[in-house]
């Protein structure tokens, strides 16, 4: 591994990390990840591309501490938070890492506001001033007037919304998405996407998003990993340094867009 | 017909049916053994003016309701404190099962021995009915919770007290009503036939009393007291039901009305 831990930018690393799952008879268990390492920088968005079923979903989830590692470690800020055989796990690690998982995991039995301010709730910083920053993320992220809805009385694009406010609302300085779009209509995706870069903007959240989409990974991240077919590993850290800010559609027309999508598809076999 | 309106309808006139079929029973056999709608009224109305049938289903009724109070508790925590103990679980396993399978009414002659014919036995006899049933469907519950829910919030920083709380027990709410809803005519049911067996007062008492004489029509109208008594304790139950699981789909909570 190139980049040592104590390099000054790097907000999150990830070392040789490897996984298996045991073996329902027992036995050697195919690797899943194995020898997986990269650098996330401050406020960097990093986006991470595969063929389905290459393990990003068990990467993010070591990353978030859902899961163990099977090898290797994660350093945030260049503290070792995560190794392999660490007796239990720290998941959010304090509440420095977020996480927005693929399916939207809403609590049923909370309102959506109740879900957003859930996190402050926690803490007990669900306050007249905790409650007003939950609203002001709705409506940034188009919930305003749904405050008082049941998660089954929304739609699904509007269940990703409010996911992504609640994990917003208490400001963890990593981000891990796990494919947040990818169950969304093509509309409903690039408005998603277009508010998720303006809050970004804002507040210059690190971020780690996972996704299938080759266009979406460009159009998002100011970097792209390109991860393998299991066991998974790095093959291309493809940086870009297309205009910000963007928006996806005038992405796809930008002159040094192809050339991009050209060597990301590449990688991905 | 579809519909409410039609539903009801239907329902009228199967009660009218049921009541024709025991209205030609009537007739076949004699009211001196098979009773009939009008006298079994009769009768009901006779007993409530008495307060003999009040006085009865209000001891039942107590009887039931402590033995709800005591049963329904341990049903409940138990699944949730052994949630994270696996291994006390799968040992205490079988023995639960065992205890389960044993039909409680079996048991009632028993709790007479050991608590009198008072209302301690009919008290024991519904909380270990009530128990076990809801012991079942909460530990269910507890082991349907969502997995995904759980590292959700533990991620945004939960401990395991806030996971209890906030997610295993919402979660399990639904699996504990459906055990309560499915004990309560069991429960009400186990007192009634502890006081058949032996005491001195409830609507158990009074059937057997009137029995004894040969006073069909007050049978049956003991029978409408404890029918009533039931369907009470389920509109309570549903009631309580309701306003907790608001959050649930309507879907969920039509097929949870239904079952």
């Amino acid at each position: 591994m190139t980049a040592p831990h104590h390099a000054p930018m790097a907000l999150l690393e990830v070392r040789d990390l490897g996984k298996r799952f045991d073996a329902a008879g027992g036995g050697d268990a195919p690797w899943v990840i194995r020898g997986m390492g990269f650098a996330v920088a401050d406020g960097e968005f990093l986006t991470v591309v595969g063929p389905s079923g290459s393990g990003k979903t068990t990467l993010l989830n070591m990353i978030a501490q859902t899961d163990h590692p099977t090898e290797g470690e994660v350093f945030l800020r260049g503290e070792r938070i995560l190794h392999a055989g660490a007796p239990r796990l720290n998941p959010g690690w304090n509440r420095q890492i977020g996480y927005v998982t693929q399916e939207d995991n809403l609590l049923p039995w909370r309102s959506a506001l109740d879900n957003v301010l859930y996190a402050l709730r926690l803490v007990g910083a669900d306050d007249a001033a905790g409650r007003e920053r939950a609203r002001d993320l709705m409506a940034a992220v188009g919930l305003a007037g749904f405050e008082d809805y049941y998660p089954h009385q929304l739609s699904g694009g509007m269940r990703k919304r409010a996911s992504l406010a609640r994990t917003l609302v208490y400001d963890p300085p990593v981000i891990l998405m796990d494919e947040p779009f990818g169950a969304l209509d093509a509309e409903t995706k690039a408005i998603l996407q277009h508010d998720l870069m303006t809050v970004w903007a804002s507040k210059r959240k690190t971020i780690v998003f996972v996704t299938h989409d080759i266009t979406e990974a460009i159009a998002l991240g100011d970097r792209t990993l390109v991860v393998s077919r299991a066991p998974a590993r790095v093959t291309l850290d493809q940086a870009n340094d297309l205009p910000r800010p963007r928006r996806a559609e005038d992405v796809i027309v930008h002159p040094a867009f192809p050339p991009l999508y050209e060597r990301v598809r590449a990688a991905i076999r | 017909m579809t519909g409410p309106a039609g539903r009801a309808f239907d329902r009228l006139l199967v009660a009218a049916l049921l009541l024709a079929g025991w209205q030609g029973a009537s007739a076949a056999w004699g009211e001196y053994w098979a009773s009939g709608p009008l006298p079994a009224a009769a009768a009901f109305w006779r007993l409530v003016a008495s307060g003999s049938l009040p006085t009865n289903a209000l001891y039942t009724l107590e009887a039931t309701a402590w033995g709800f109070a005591i049963g329904l508790p341990p049903g409940i925590l138990l699944p949730f404190l052994l949630r994270r103990h696996p291994r006390i679980r799968a040992v205490l396993d079988p023995f639960m099962v065992a205890a389960y399978g044993v039909p409680k009414l079996a048991l009632a002659p028993l709790f007479i021995v050991w608590f009198g014919i008072g209302i301690g036995s009919k008290v024991a006899l519904v909380a270990s009915v009530t128990f076990f049933i809801v012991y079942f469907n909460a530990m269910a519950g507890v082991a349907a919770v969502d997995r995904r829910l759980i590292a959700t919030v533990r991620v945004m920083g939960a401990g395991e007290w806030r996971v209890l709380t906030d997610v295993v027990w919402p979660a399990s709410v639904p699996f504990v009503f459906a055990g309560i809803r499915t004990a309560t005519p069991y429960a009400v049911g186990g007192t009634v036939v502890t006081e058949l067996i032996s005491s001195n007062r409830g609507l158990g008492h009074l059937i057997q009393l009137s029995a004894n004489r040969f006073q069909t029509n007050e049978v049956f109208a003991a029978l409408f007291g404890v029918l009533i008594l039931v369907i009470g304790c389920n509109l309570a139950v549903q009631a309580v039901e309701r306003r907790l699981l608001r959050w649930r789909p309507p879907v969920f909570a039509a097929s949870g009305a239904a079952g």
